[in-house]
């Protein structure tokens, strides 16, 4: 599937993030070269939340770090505010004007022990932001502001402000790492499967606070998961990668109730308890993800399609319109 | 399709395991007991630290030395303690069999997988280097990893996660066990990888009539896969039926909790969900009343005070819970929660709508 193309973008002012052509490629040995992210599009609307599905290695978290420039895109552009006044093209700036800009977006990590510095006290963890960006150094306003955080994600600033996070459970330890992320006052909240490394009963804790962050500061989030039903829980718009291309791109529910990109299909369809609106037969394709060193010709999801026909092999398809916000990348879509 | 005859292949009866530490005892498993028969496959539910790993490691011996074991585990008809310290060599690992989570760390990174597999055809049932080889690549086969005879060459390192945990389970299938304990095989793998590995597992349970223990956290998973399920908390069992009758006469708030924190594919967008608040108990210190009470929606005074038996609810159902739900008990006690807005164990009911979060103030 997989395909290039830009007309899932939408032209509105609302747009806080606007990510056009976005390439990341690494080279491997001798002149080999993995092609992690291969011209991606997508758009986040002001509020809204952005889900990124996808298998390991469809370049899902690659897409995330290269939104906050780590590192720097091999090409394409990641806008903020496009169209208006303020834009700024992320890849354009470093140095200085770059840290300026990144305040304004911060991530929040799948292992939330590892992204702790063991260390340090959590009072300094989730207020080094502040200290770092604000006149008031780690003043009475820094720590109005850590406790707020605190409070805010369900942690009780008096017991556990001047403890160190191995103290702290995997779930208290990610509760801390969203305080940490919020604290600085970010328009856009990156997380990356935040919710993979926890038990059961704590993801859902994890995903209702950071619903409750999204209403209480204002945020947009753009939530990368593995997992179909966490990211159409949390999602507006779901975008679905598949090596290093978009397969598609639509409303949560819209891509659930009426998915027409094979691929989707097939994720639907692998859920422990399969989607109602696919057959339980589509979830049958192989294992193996071909190479990224060489992906296939044409279509990059061909080589599993229960659909792939010659044109699959020989033309990229295009991403197009087959309802209301809803596009795809595929020859032979499953619906329209 | 369930083999029968009467007499259980595996019987575990009040098994109780305990590690000495420095703060005390941790009561890893405490009381448990089910029967197993063969070809059927018996799904263990829990979050992290309930003992169901525990369990399954007792049952197949892994325990250090240090571990306190008490209670019986019989092997069609034999005692697998006693076998433990009689030393059998030939019994693990070729009746019972067990799967890891995460398939690197099973397999041996510097021993090609073809030996890794046909090790255990050489020690335990004595074959040639050359039969062993051959029935390797028919295990790898019958797994169904495509292309066997090359990969019985390769280094674990040169296989996907998917193809690891094909070959760790042809490995536990090379002496034709009569039981497999898988111990959330599929854990560390993609969604679509998932299907499948649990799909293979459970065709080869029916074709070689082996018996199987489906270790997990997801009650998803288990569902439609096993015949029987048993849920665990602190190392008790919560509760025990049959799949059908578990999902459709559900009992223990605990059970209900975990089926209702899970985001299901089809809820719709911004579902709120229903989180479990807190988190498991330190199985340290002797709790009287039920384990899961400071947690619970429908904890009354008793829960606090009396620890609940494993009452029988019928046809082979059995629930430990004071106020289970879908009884008029439960149902009132979890009313009076809601009217009073805290419950007897002090936790207040908003932990179950909003995380402790006044959501949407101020905006």
């Amino acid at each position: 599937m997989a395909g290039s193309g830009t007309v899932q973008l939408r032209d509105d002012a609302d747009v806080l993030l606007r990510v056009e052509n976005l390439v990341m490629e690494f080279p491997v040995g001798r002149h080999q070269v993995v092609h992690a992210v291969s011209d991606v599009s997508f758009d986040v609307r002001r509020g809204e939340t952005l889900g990124i599905v996808g298998e390991s290695g469809c370049g899902k978290s690659t897409t995330a770090r290269a939104l906050v420039q780590l590192p720097r895109p091999t090409s394409g552009r990641v806008i903020l505010d496009p169209g208006s006044d303020l834009e700024i093209d992320m890849t354009t700036l470093s140095g200085s004007s770059l840290r300026q800009v990144r305040p304004r977006m911060q991530m929040i990590f799948q292992d939330p022990i590892s992204s702790l510095n063991p260390r340090r006290r959590v009072r300094d963890i989730v207020g080094e932001g502040l200290v770092i960006w604000q006149d008031d150094k780690g003043g009475s306003s820094t720590r109005a502001r850590v406790d707020e955080v605190l409070n805010a994600v369900g942690i009780e600033p008096e017991v556990a402000a001047d403890r160190r996070p191995h103290e702290f459970s995997g779930g208290q330890c990610q509760r801390i790492s969203i305080a940490r992320a919020v604290a600085i006052e970010p328009e856009i909240l990156i997380c990356d499967e935040p919710v993979s490394a926890l038990d059961v009963s704590v993801q859902a804790q994890i995903l209702n606070i950071l619903e409750d962050m999204k209403a209480r500061y204002g945020l947009t989030l753009v939530f990368i998961s593995h997992d179909l039903s966490v990211v159409r829980n949390v999602s507006d718009r779901v975008v679905v990668m598949y090596l290093g291309k978009i397969c598609e791109i639509g409303g949560a529910d819209t891509l659930y109730l009426e998915p027409a990109h094979p691929y989707t299909r097939v994720l639907l369809a692998s859920a422990p308890e399969p989607a109602a609106t696919v057959d339980p037969s589509d979830a049958a394709i192989g294992d193996e993800i071909p190479s990224p060193i060489n992906p296939p010709s044409g279509c990059r999801f061909r080589t599993r399609c229960p659909r792939a026909a010659d044109r699959c092999a020989s033309e990229e398809p295009q991403m197009r319109a087959v309802g209301d916000d809803h596009f795809v990348a595929c020859h032979f879509p499953t619906l329209a | 399709m369930a083999v029968t005859d009467g007499s259980p292949l595996l019987s575990v009866s009040d098994l109780r395991v305990g590690f000495a530490t420095e703060r005390g005892l941790v009561r890893a498993v405490d009381g448990v007991s089910f029967d197993l028969a063969a070809g059927r496959t018996l799904g263990i539910v829990g979050e992290s630290g309930s003992g169901k790993s525990v369990t399954a490691k007792t049952i197949m011996n892994l325990l250090p030395s240090y571990a306190r074991v008490e209670g019986s585990v019989t092997f069609d008809g034999r005692d697998v303690r006693a076998l433990a310290s009689s030393g059998a060599r030939h019994f693990w690992g070729v009746e019972m069999t067990m799967v890891f989570q995460d398939p690197m760390t099973s397999l041996n990174p510097v021993k090609k997988v073809g030996e890794q597999i046909a090790e255990s055809l050489r020690v335990h049932l004595k074959r040639s280097r050359k039969e062993a080889r051959d029935e390797a690549g028919d295990l790898l086969e019958q797994v169904g990893i495509p292309e066997p005879r090359k990969r019985l060459t390769q280094y674990p390192h040169e296989l996907s996660g998917g193809l690891r945990q094909r070959v760790v389970i042809a490995m536990a299938l090379a002496c034709s066990p009569r039981l497999l304990i898988a111990d959330e095989p599929t854990t560390a793998l993609d969604v679509t990888v998932q299907k499948h590995i649990l799909d293979l597992l459970d065709g080869l349970r029916e074709e070689r009539g082996m018996a199987m223990i489906l270790i997990t956290h997801d009650l998803g998973v288990v569902r439609g896969r096993a015949d029987d399920i048993m849920v665990m908390y602190a190392g008790r069992t919560m509760e025990q039926a049959d799949t059908d009758t578990l999902f459709s006469e559900m009992r223990h708030p605990y059970t209900e909790a975990l089926l209702e924190t899970i985001p299901r594919i089809d809820m719709p967008s911004h579902s709120r969900l229903v989180p479990i608040p807190g988190r498991p108990p330190d199985v340290i210190e002797v709790s009287t009343g039920c384990p899961f009470a400071p947690r619970c929606r429908s904890c009354t005074d008793v829960c606090l005070t009396e620890r609940p038996t494993l009452d029988e609810q019928g046809h082979g159902h059995v629930c430990a819970c004071h106020g289970p739900v879908g009884t008029d008990v439960g149902a009132m006690a979890r009313s009076a929660n809601e009217a009073s807005g805290v419950t007897p164990a002090g936790l207040d009911m908003a932990a179950f709508g909003s995380a402790g979060v006044e959501a949407g103030d101020g905006s």
